[in-house]
């Protein structure tokens, strides 16, 4: 889940103790799929423990989810399935010779296979044996080299078990994955709640699946500014799709006149693009073009000072909603552009809101921007 | 506000039909007419949806019992807990999902959502109602085996998202529960999630139901028979 990675800095710190803790209903499974389908192409030495199925209904939900077979020849892969958990509630008389059974057989198969990583489906477990003592059975086998832990987790209490995880078991990395559910359209989100190694802030992030993989979802970025200033050849540069509606204006260029609308898939993200007019005529639309919106390109032409004021009223109104914002200053390739301190001067600019010289009519320029922009999005402290 | 027609005149009489949002446990022994009932229940009528969650019966078996009632089998949907575990490569449809056992709680609340999505999106079945929200009559078949697999707490809290769930979609839905296998704190805590309930009970060859909770409904006992999905009130 290369754009989850990048949020986290790179990816699981081997070692780490690490919880998907899913709200029931959420079709969340492939996050937990997709890290043992990433583990075994690094050649790690895995154990899934699967309380809830068995090891042949897992294989084909994966394989369907992922849209790939779990390739296991030559694989270090062992399971505990919902078979021997059977046997062990059979076999075992009490709660506590149950608990031992586990603890054994887990040791054992870490032992045989020097497991590097043991995923488990916990809410079983939890339930057979409580918090603590059903993550104890995963932990510790091999004093000296702990493997990462990672489990999945149906929760049905909230943030109060998530803090138990991370406040009483030192859990490293928890994202919760959530969804909406009524009359509106559905859809799915992940929040990182928590992070031993970086110190990222609580965010929510949208999410989709396509071809079997997690995609971050940006599903709107504002790009608004200025008549002419570039917005609208800034969305046809980053865009793979899109459209624009415009109409000649007064110079003799195309101005937009409904709005510019781009799509593109990049590092890992879906990203929707609106652009805005720019002209004060159309700023009726634009509360409804900022709703729900995650962040905003401010597109202005460096070499025109006299749209200053026109940007600043813009910005107000995207600050307004408290969204991750940052400043495009186009036309860089011609002469007698403004200078950085002049334009934040000009636009009351907070320091952190980052200004950027570019060419909308260059692609790296613009995905420049936009790469910045979702680094924002997604470690914005809303 | 969408009111769902039982078909029955004593239930439907006086308040029209069950109101949209209201989930209902159906208590009853064993060896009783009370699963044809929940399912005649829950037939869809023209416009309207009907998923089963099995817990006891094989997809195809319960899709053969709304074939058999006379209604349209492409606005019926079932979440099988039961087949997975001896066919683990079967596949999913849009109106056929399966999940690997009544344990796996996470599995079926992603294949009901899954399913009240489609239907929402208008994929579900060609034919759509139109109706927004599409009315949706729900059964779970029954908690009792759900109740075998996990514990109580557990699915207290399950169910308590499921009913809620249920509201939020305005809904119809049946809970199956046998009260003779559980004791008086079970039936309780789960009766508290629900708005009203309905008895069956068994004398002699004879079954009856009464409905209790239910606005405009009599607490009567009613003796009745179900054939091919039709509730007759019998004298």
């Amino acid at each position: 889940m290369a754009g989850i990675d990048d949020m986290l800095g790179g990816g699981i710190p081997r070692g780490s103790k690490v919880l998907y803790s899913m709200e029931p209903g959420v079709n969340g499974q492939l996050f937990m799929i997709s890290t043992i389908y990433e583990a075994l192409a690094k050649d790690l030495s895995c154990l899934v423990i699967l309380p809830h199925t068995t090891v042949d209904a897992f294989m084909h939900d994966a394989a369907n989810m992922r849209g790939a077979k779990l390739e296991l020849t030559e694989k270090k892969i062992a399971f505990i399935d919902m078979i021997d958990r059977e046997r062990i509630q059979r076999s075992a008389p009490t709660r506590a010779a149950a608990e031992n059974e586990w603890r054994a057989r887990i040791t054992k198969l870490c032992k045989e296979n020097q497991v590097e990583v043991i995923f488990g489906y916990f809410d079983v477990i939890c339930e057979d044996f409580g918090l603590e003592a059903g993550f104890n059975l995963f932990a510790a086998h091999n004093p000296g080299n702990s493997p990462t832990v990672i489990l999945e987790h149906l929760n049905f209490e909230g943030d109060q078990i998530l803090n138990r995880f991370i406040d009483t078991l030192s859990f490293d990395l928890v994202i919760s994955i959530k969804a909406s559910f009524g009359k509106q359209p559905h859809f799915n989100f992940f929040t990182i709640v928590h992070t031993s190694w970086a110190p990222l802030q609580k965010r929510a992030v949208p999410f989709i699946i396509s071809n079997g993989r997690i995609v971050p979802y940006i599903p709107k970025i504002i790009v608004t500014g200025p008549p002419e200033s570039g917005k609208s050849t800034f969305v046809a540069s980053v865009s793979e799709r899109g459209q624009s509606v415009d109409r000649p204006g007064l110079s003799g260029s195309s101005t937009t006149v409904a709005m510019d609308f781009g799509w593109l898939h990049w590092k890992d993200f879906d990203i929707t693009l609106y652009g805005t007019p720019g002209q004060p005529r159309f700023d009726l639309l634009f509360p409804m073009l900022l709703k729900n919106a995650m962040g905003a390109v401010i597109v202005i032409d460096a070499t025109k000072p006299d749209s200053l004021p026109r940007a600043k009223h813009l910005i107000s109104l995207v600050q307004e909603r408290r969204m991750p914002m940052v400043i495009a200053a186009n036309k860089n390739d011609l002469p007698d552009r403004m200078g950085e301190a002049e334009i934040r001067t000009a636009l009351a600019l907070d320091k952190e809101v980052p200004v950027f010289f570019i060419s909308s009519k260059k692609k790296d320029d613009v995905r420049f921007v936009l790469e910045s922009l979702v680094d924002f999005i997604t470690q914005y402290p809303y | 506000m969408y009111i769902y027609k039982t078909g029955i005149a004593q239930v439907d009489g006086i308040s029209g039909g069950i109101e949209a949002g209201t989930n209902i446990l159906l208590l009853a022994p064993s060896m009783s007419s009370a699963e044809q009932l929940a399912y005649a229940l829950i037939k869809p009528v023209p416009g309207e949806f009907s998923i089963v969650l099995s817990t006891n019966e094989r997809a195809a078996e319960v899709v053969d019992f709304f074939k058999f009632s006379g209604c349209d089998k492409r606005f019926v949907g079932v979440i099988d807990a039961i087949t997975k575990s001896s066919t683990p490569g079967i596949a999913d449809t849009p109106r056929l999902m399966f999940v690997s056992s009544p344990t796996d709680l996470t599995g079926i609340g992603i294949k009901f959502s899954n399913m009240i999505e489609s239907i929402f999106e208008g994929t579900f079945s060609d034919g759509e109602s139109g109706l927004f929200p599409p009315p949706i009559r729900f059964c779970v078949n029954s908690i009792s085996t759900l109740l075998m697999y996990r514990k109580l707490e557990v699915l207290y809290q399950f169910l308590h998202i499921l009913t809620a769930k249920q509201r939020k979609i305005e809904g119809f839905a049946l809970y199956l529960l046998n009260n003779e296998s559980f004791d008086d704190r079970t039936l309780s805590l789960i009766k508290q999630l629900m708005n009203g309930v309905i008895e069956v009970k068994v004398d002699g060859n004879d079954n009856y139901f009464r409905v209790l909770g239910l606005k405009g409904v009599k607490a009567d006992w009613l003796k009745f028979s179900v054939n091919k999905g039709q509730v007759t009130i019998l004298p």
